[in-house]
């Protein structure tokens, strides 16, 4: 329809547009105009106006229907005029209604009337006028304003709040004068790009006095900071009067020049002096706690009145005046104690606030690691705790264990860490770790440890693997555990086959066959064992059945599985030395060309003893079994005649006696009393011997192993160790042929999976120089040739 | 009698009886296996000769089979004949 009124001939001088969106509200206006104007008496212009549809309509219906009435459309005779003083007039209602609002004053005037005289206003060229006279009646409205803040000496919380009236009832005048004035918003100022618009004029204006005077400027500022500050401190300050004058910098696009920058020097030079200062004062963990405590009041703040802009800002400010420049301090201070007293909370709440700053997570890995280094090398290195080290061991690690699941969220950076820092200090101290672990699972394994269940049991060995997954001596941990296991499967201690069987795979899994491969003979040597002593028993049944009876067993050992033990001669009771024969030639016929070694060492006995008091059964070891079998003949016995009946080694001998007369379940009494075995002490069997047990077994007293017995085992290990250097060493010449003596130890050194000294690797060079397998270079004595 | 035995558990070792540490095909001690075997004892038995020579059976079986005429000893070059003592 006013599309119609637009395009085809319209007869309106008035009409100018041609976008036909805004036609129909033009003819609105001009309707309105026409109606408002006391100038215009013609009251069927109306009715003309419309017709010109109807003409063109009926137009359109004659050429089909000539029989239809004719309508004859006519133009205006005059153009249609407005007033000479029409623009004075209007303006002066506009004015006053403009001012009346701008003091908040009842309007005389109607709004309909107003926005229609605006619009006829636009609609008669006179737009421009009008927007630049509104522009001075609100420039002058807004400098007045505010430079009556120029002179303002109130308390800075009253002058915000002011300042904040003022701003509001500025945005609402605007609203209201915009809506009034909107046909000059959506004619004028559409049509002129540079020219803003009233909202914006309003903005601008607002924006350059405010400017202008930078003594309310910085007024409006500094209240801001103070409040922001009172509000870190604690009080509790109006967060919507923050808001709104934020959002009025916000609005005026200088909340980046004239806030921002301010609010973050203040807020770095605050946080920067509380670092500082609590960093003196508090533990770290309240430090932390603080800390996290301010990051989230900040997140608060931003959330509530700061623009989101200056969000990250505000954050890394923070963090960079809190944490960044107290890593080390942090670390250094409380770390150790938060790891050492398993604080989890607190651990994970460093781990949180350290991931938010650069490099605070390497830094915090870093600390964490020498932390794990400087612990384990206390619970390692000192030979006072040889004893409960390997607990010690696992207690630590399963707390560092839990302390990188649960606090550092299993970070890989971490739990790398934590396996490089113990592989670093529990090969601190060489062999002494590997010997403990080795023992430790020997302990464990040993019959009698009902402390644990099966399951219970599994796990530990597992956690035992994880160590010893650290240690770089495997060999030293073999040697060790091999000595524990002959001990356990000779004397019958192992707890459970399972259990031993379990370790064992365990072993080989990590380490391969080649590491248990003797472990393995072990257990196949006992197996073989029983088959014999089997074949065994029958044998003596059949062969000799006249024989006095003797329950006798026999572990066969394969000499190059087994740890070696120095062969020892003793005399033996003449039944005893019967047996021993018969076993041997029935063990010799069954399997050609070998000779069978005795070990008394390792033998053990069970005796019947009568005591007055009754029948006791005595688990005791070969040597004891000798010792008292003397006691057969006569009930008293010196020193020197024992010696020389069982032909026991000196200190063997010594320990024996010790072990039976003076130890829980004495037997033997000694004369005279005391500890120590002398050579003039005399011994008696004791037959008032009690005990509430059946079955007593008479410990033997170890000798004091830790010196010899590990001094030998040591040495065994070093020699396997030089073996495996030869190989290493033939294996690389053989590959590269000629090599400098700087690459051939390193390389070595990348190969051998235990620690060596260079000075041993050139040893194991030079014999093997002697032993033609390499030879130094003729021009150059740095470089090897292998051989052929 | 006041003590008498029940009974008693004893240990022995046992070793080949060579009149050397090593075998001399492989070089390896007797103690050992021959390279091709993982576990010494029953499963890589010694044999000797009538010369009194002695080696792990893998070596000296396979040296006979590279020998098709005059089997010899490889150590003191006589006829290799086995020693069932």
């Amino acid at each position: 329809m006013s599309r119609h009124v637009s395009k085809i001939g319209d007869p309106s001088p008035l009409k100018r547009l041609d976008e036909p969106q805004i036609s129909k509200k033009i003819r609105l206006e001009i309707e309105v105009d026409e109606n408002m104007s006391d100038n215009s008496p013609d009251r069927n212009r109306r009715a003309n106006f419309s017709n010109v549809n109807g003409v063109n309509r009926n137009l359109n219906i004659h050429s089909v229907k000539p029989t239809t009435k004719k309508l004859i459309i006519k133009n205006f005779k005059s153009e249609p005029k407005l007033p000479d003083d029409y623009n004075e007039t209007t303006w002066k209602k506009l004015s006053s209604a403009v001012i009346a609002i701008q003091q908040s004053k009842p309007n005389e005037y109607l709004l309909e009337e107003l926005y229609q005289a605006v619009g006829n206003m636009c609609s008669h060229k006179m737009a421009s006028e009008l927007y630049k006279n509104l522009f001075e009646l609100i420039d002058a409205h807004v400098r007045s304003n505010i430079e009556k803040f120029k002179t303002e000496t109130m308390d800075r919380l009253l002058f915000l709040k002011k300042m904040n009236d003022t701003w509001q009832s500025h945005c609402n005048q605007m609203i209201m004068i915009r809506g009034i004035f909107l046909c000059l918003d959506r004619t004028y100022v559409l049509q002129n790009p540079n020219i803003s618009s009233i909202w914006d004029m309003g903005l601008d204006l607002f924006r350059k006095y405010f400017m202008l005077h930078t003594l309310v400027q910085t007024r409006v500022v500094e209240g801001l900071l103070m409040l922001i500050e009172q509000e870190r401190q604690g009080d509790k300050v109006d967060r919507i009067l923050l808001k709104s004058l934020l959002r009025m910098l916000t609005d005026l696009q200088i909340y980046n020049k004239a806030f921002e920058q301010k609010f973050l020097q203040s807020t770095e030079r605050l946080y920067a002096a509380e670092g500082q200062r609590l960093m003196q004062e508090l533990e770290v963990p309240e430090f932390l706690a603080h800390v996290d405590k301010r990051i989230h009041e900040e997140n608060e703040r931003v959330l509530h009145y700061l623009d989101s802009s200056t969000k990250y800002q505000l954050i890394h400010t923070v963090e960079k005046q809190l944490l960044s420049e107290h890593i080390n301090n942090i670390l250094q201070k409380g770390l150790d104690n938060l790891l050492e007293e398993n604080r989890l909370h607190d651990l994970s709440l460093l781990y949180q606030l350290f991931s938010r700053v650069k490099n605070g997570l390497q830094e915090l890995c870093h600390a964490f690691n020498a932390f794990i280094k400087k612990q384990g090398r206390t619970i390692v290195i000192d030979p006072e705790k040889d004893k409960t080290m390997v607990q010690e061991l696992l207690d630590f690690k399963d707390a560092m264990d839990n302390i990188v699941a649960s606090c550092f969220k299993k970070n890989e950076m971490f739990s790398n860490s934590l396996k490089e820092a113990f592989e670093h200090f529990i090969n601190q101290r060489t062999n002494k770790p590997a010997e403990l672990i080795a023992k430790f699972v020997d302990s464990k394994l040993r019959a009698g440890n009902k402390e644990a269940t099966e399951e219970e049991l599994e796990r530990l060995l597992d956690k035992i693997m994880v160590l010893f997954r650290f240690i770089h001596g495997k060999d030293v941990f073999e040697a060790f555990y091999k000595k524990d296991l002959a001990k356990r499967l000779l004397v019958g201690k192992s707890a459970s086959v399972d259990a031993e069987k379990s370790m064992l795979s365990k072993l080989k899994q990590e380490c391969g066959g080649g590491f248990t491969s003797k472990l393995e003979g072990m257990f196949k040597d006992m197996e073989l064992s029983k088959d014999i002593n089997v074949a065994f028993k029958q044998h003596l049944n059949i062969n000799t059945p006249e024989l006095m009876p003797l329950d006798m067993t026999v572990n066969i050992l394969t000499m190059g599985y087994w740890p070696t033990y120095l062969p020892m001669d003793v005399t033996l009771p003449a039944q005893m030395v019967k047996f021993q024969d018969i076993f041997k030639e029935f063990y010799l016929s069954k399997h050609n060309g070998r000779k069978l070694q005795w070990q008394p060492t390792l033998g053990h006995c069970v005796l019947k003893a009568r005591f007055k008091a009754g029948q006791k059964e005595l688990v005791v070891s070969l040597f004891q079994t000798l010792v008292i079998l003397l006691f057969n003949e006569s009930d008293e016995h010196g020193f020197e005649y024992i010696k020389a009946a069982t032909n026991i080694e000196d200190g063997e001998l010594r320990r024996t006696l010790q072990s039976l007369a003076c130890g829980k379940a004495r037997v033997l009494n000694k004369i005279p009393k005391g500890r120590e075995i002398e050579d003039n002490d005399k011994f008696k069997f004791n037959n008032d011997f009690v005990n509430k047990l059946f079955r007593i077994k008479i410990n033997q007293i170890q000798m004091k192993e830790t010196t010899e017995e590990q001094k030998a085992t040591e040495e065994r290990v070093f020699q396997d160790r030089q073996y495996q250097i030869d190989a290493a060493i033939v294996r690389i010449m053989k590959m590269r042929k000629t090599l400098s003596h700087n690459l051939l130890i390193s390389e070595l050194l990348g190969q051998l999976k235990f620690p060596v000294k260079p000075s041993d690797l050139k040893k194991r060079i030079e014999s093997l120089i002697d032993r033609d397998y390499m030879e130094r270079d003729k021009d150059n004595s740095n470089q090897y040739n292998y051989v052929a | 009698m006041k003590l008498t035995i029940k009974n008693w558990t004893g240990v022995a070792t046992w070793r080949w009886v060579a009149n050397d540490d090593n075998c001399g095909i492989c070089r390896m001690p007797f103690d050992g296996c021959c390279p091709d075997c993982k576990l010494p004892g029953d499963d890589c038995p010694l044999v000797w000769g009538q010369c009194s020579h002695c080696f792990h059976m893998h070596c000296i079986v396979k040296w006979l089979q590279s020998q098709p005429v005059n089997q010899q000893c490889p150590m003191c070059r006589q006829g290799w004949k086995f020693n069932n003592k």
